[in-house]
């Protein structure tokens, strides 16, 4: 009896232990071995995470109004396994999306959970859709760039498309150049939930490190950028040019006032565009600046001291035979004992070809090269280039006497505007910058300084050209445009068109430099007109633009007449 | 001997209180997450709209928009740019004005 009940205890005790042991081995099991498999699986039915898109910092005027801003938009999603009536909502959806038939309901016959609909649907259409309470359909909220003053410097801007993954993107212009800065920093956001899906308030989320974009505070001022464009697609139709451009700089700082070029695209509607138009001509188009390269190689001449103002020309009385070439005044007619203002107001070749030589090829390269010629003005926007210029040994005769007045070399318009405003600001080349000031998510505003490019001439030899050019403006081809009762210093340009080995007898660049007022100046501009039909010259076409426009900046600022 | 028994006592009635109170607020706060919840909709409906209105302000305050209602308005530009100084230049391009 005592020994069938010892056994029966034992037996008991096994079986227990066996199943003490079965459980902790089961618990080891799902505690230890797959412990991390379950913990995954148990944040992902607490916790929801989702991804923060961080949103793009805007571009504003100086006057703060932005000109590249967001906007609300929704992707419209479907889950095609909650629609019961596939046709009628396709019927439905596809006016309201301005969609195809097919193209909805081919998405919708896919075997997913989730298919898009359509992207960037604005506030209306979601309005008009959630109005109607189809099952199976959703939107999710999105930024999209938005730009309020439409195409208005769009060269400038340049616009948001898409990366290889999908994301947004900048090309071109700011949008490209500064497109980390904008861009900000994606983030991850975590909410924790209780079983019935309600967020849990003490522990709503976790940390999210995302961070927005910074906004881009530029120097352009809105209202001349406006006239700037207005006034340049007039000339273009009035001289029936192929396309033109202007860009207006502060020559004390290198702050660009306005950069406008014609014709140009919607940032916003980019796809529609041709690719050809996306560049900014400004600073990526090259072309032989003709004229108004003269005041530039003058000045090198002066600061050398291999001439002064009132140097006579002693090869001006007539055309000048360079081996097989010959080279001739504009109009031309000559001038026996021209000085070199002569030489600058009536922009006589031969006057810059004595000029020319009176460097040579080594001071001629320096000369250039000390203006920024060759070089990039690291402007701060997407895709300036910079032509060479010739290796010394490259330079032959005549085309040391053609640089002299402005052919045989390729400059961009934004160096030739900061290589002339040196002119104006006393010798000193500041550096082109189009951002004035950087303001931070977090509201903290860095202001971007001021840089010295390089002094290529001295104060002296800037005022002396001040004056050439002031007196060519009143006394030179354009004397007709000149605004009454206002010191303007300018030179106007004609430039050939290199075609082939040659240069196009019909077809011109035209164009005008200068900077107002003579004395203080607040502005300097160059306007570029391309292949203009109506008139062929400078004078005729670039200088009433640049006047019409001067008239009003000066206005603008509040700069009374000082003669 | 009295006194480490009333000290005692006051412990456990604070430990028991304490975890009272941490149970009601737990209570309490689990069931706010719904109202937290709402109130975050209602923040991100704030901020649509805001940007929505944004969106409008900004077009309205756009120069396009603003130079082509002053044109709607009867606004003209003064076609007086131009300023001629030279009377041969006159002779040259404009003979009849010249002449008066």
């Amino acid at each position: 009896m005592l020994q069938s009940d010892e056994l029966r205890y034992k037996f008991i005790f096994l079986a227990l232990f066996l199943v003490f042991v079965a459980i902790a081995v089961r618990l080891f099991y799902w505690q230890v071995v797959r412990a991390s498999h379950l913990y995954v699986l148990a944040q992902s039915q607490y916790e929801t995470a989702l991804k923060v898109i961080p949103r793009r910092g805007e571009i504003k005027t100086i006057d703060g109004y932005p000109i590249a801003a967001n906007k609300v938009s929704y992707l419209v999603f479907a889950n095609p396994k909650e629609i019961k009536d596939k046709k009628e909502t396709v019927k439905t959806l596809a006016p309201i999306l301005e969609a195809d038939k097919a193209s909805i309901s081919a998405q919708l016959a896919l075997d997913r959970f989730w298919v898009p609909l359509k992207h960037n649907a604005d506030f209306e259409t979601k309005k008009i859709i959630t109005s109607l309470k189809l099952s199976g359909i959703g939107f999710e909220e999105k930024y999209t760039r938005f730009y309020p003053e439409a195409s208005l410097s769009a060269h400038l801007l340049g616009f948001v498309g898409k990366n290889d993954a999908g994301e947004d993107n900048g090309y071109f212009g700011l949008e490209g150049y500064y497109d980390r800065l904008l861009k900000g920093k994606e983030g991850y956001f975590v909410s924790i939930q209780d079983a019935l899906g309600k967020p849990i308030i003490s522990k709503t989320s976790k940390n999210s490190t995302h961070l927005d974009g910074s906004n881009l505070i530029l120097s352009i001022e809105r209202p001349i950028q406006f006239l700037v464009e207005k006034k340049l697609k007039e000339g273009v139709e009035t001289y029936n040019a192929e396309s033109g451009m202007i860009g207006i700089i502060n020559p004390k700082t290198g702050q660009v006032i306005a950069l406008a070029s014609y014709p140009a695209f919607d940032p916003s509607k980019y796809y529609k565009y041709s690719e050809d138009l996306f560049r900014n001509p400004f600073i990526s188009d090259t072309y032989e600046p003709g004229s108004t390269l003269k005041p530039i190689v003058m000045a090198g001449a002066f600061e050398e001291g291999l001439v002064k103002p009132d140097t006579k020309c002693p090869i001006c009385d007539r055309p000048l035979t360079m081996g097989e070439y010959e080279i001739r005044t504009w109009n031309n007619e000559y001038r026996k004992g021209s000085n070199m203002v002569d030489v600058i107001v009536h922009s006589d070749n031969i006057g810059m070809v004595y000029v020319a030589q009176k460097l040579g090829v080594d001071r001629m390269i320096s000369t250039l090269s000390k203006f920024g010629l060759g070089n990039l003005t690291y402007i701060d926007s997407q895709g300036e280039v910079a032509p060479n210029l010739k290796s010394k040994n490259a330079w032959y005769p005549v085309d040391l006497a053609t640089v002299g007045f402005g052919q045989g070399i390729s400059v961009t318009p934004i160096q030739l505007l900061t290589a002339f405003s040196a002119i104006a600001n006393n010798g000193k080349m500041m550096q082109p910058q189009i951002v004035a000031k950087v303001e931070s998510a977090k509201g903290e505003v860095s202001k971007i300084a001021p840089k010295v490019l390089g002094t290529p001439i001295s104060e002296k030899t800037a005022k002396v050209m001040t004056e050439i050019l002031v007196t060519a403006v009143n006394k030179g081809e354009a004397k007709f445009a000149r605004l009454k009762g206002y010191r303007i210093a300018g030179k106007t340009g004609t430039a050939s068109i290199p075609v082939k080995g040659h240069y196009d007898p019909n077809k011109t660049i035209t164009s005008f430099i200068g900077f107002a007022p003579a004395d203080n100046p607040r502005f300097a501009m160059l306007v570029i007109l391309n292949k203009p039909t109506v008139a062929i010259f400078g004078a005729e076409t670039a200088a009433p633009i640049f006047f019409d426009i001067a008239k009003d900046l000066l206005t603008y600022y509040g700069i009374p007449p000082s003669e | 001997m009295k006194k480490p028994i009333f000290i005692i006592s006051i412990l456990v009635i604070l430990t028991v209180s304490l975890a009272i109170a941490k149970a009601v607020f737990s209570n309490v706060l689990s069931t706010s997450g719904v109202e937290a919840s709402k109130i975050e909709s209602e923040i991100d409906r704030y901020k649509t709209e805001n940007l929505l209105l944004m969106e409008k302000l900004y077009f309205k305050k756009s120069l396009h928009n603003v130079a082509s209602k002053a044109g709607e308005l009867g606004f003209e530009e003064s076609k007086s740019q131009l300023v001629i100084a030279e009377t041969e230049v006159l002779t040259r391009f404009l003979p009849h004005v010249a002449k008066r």
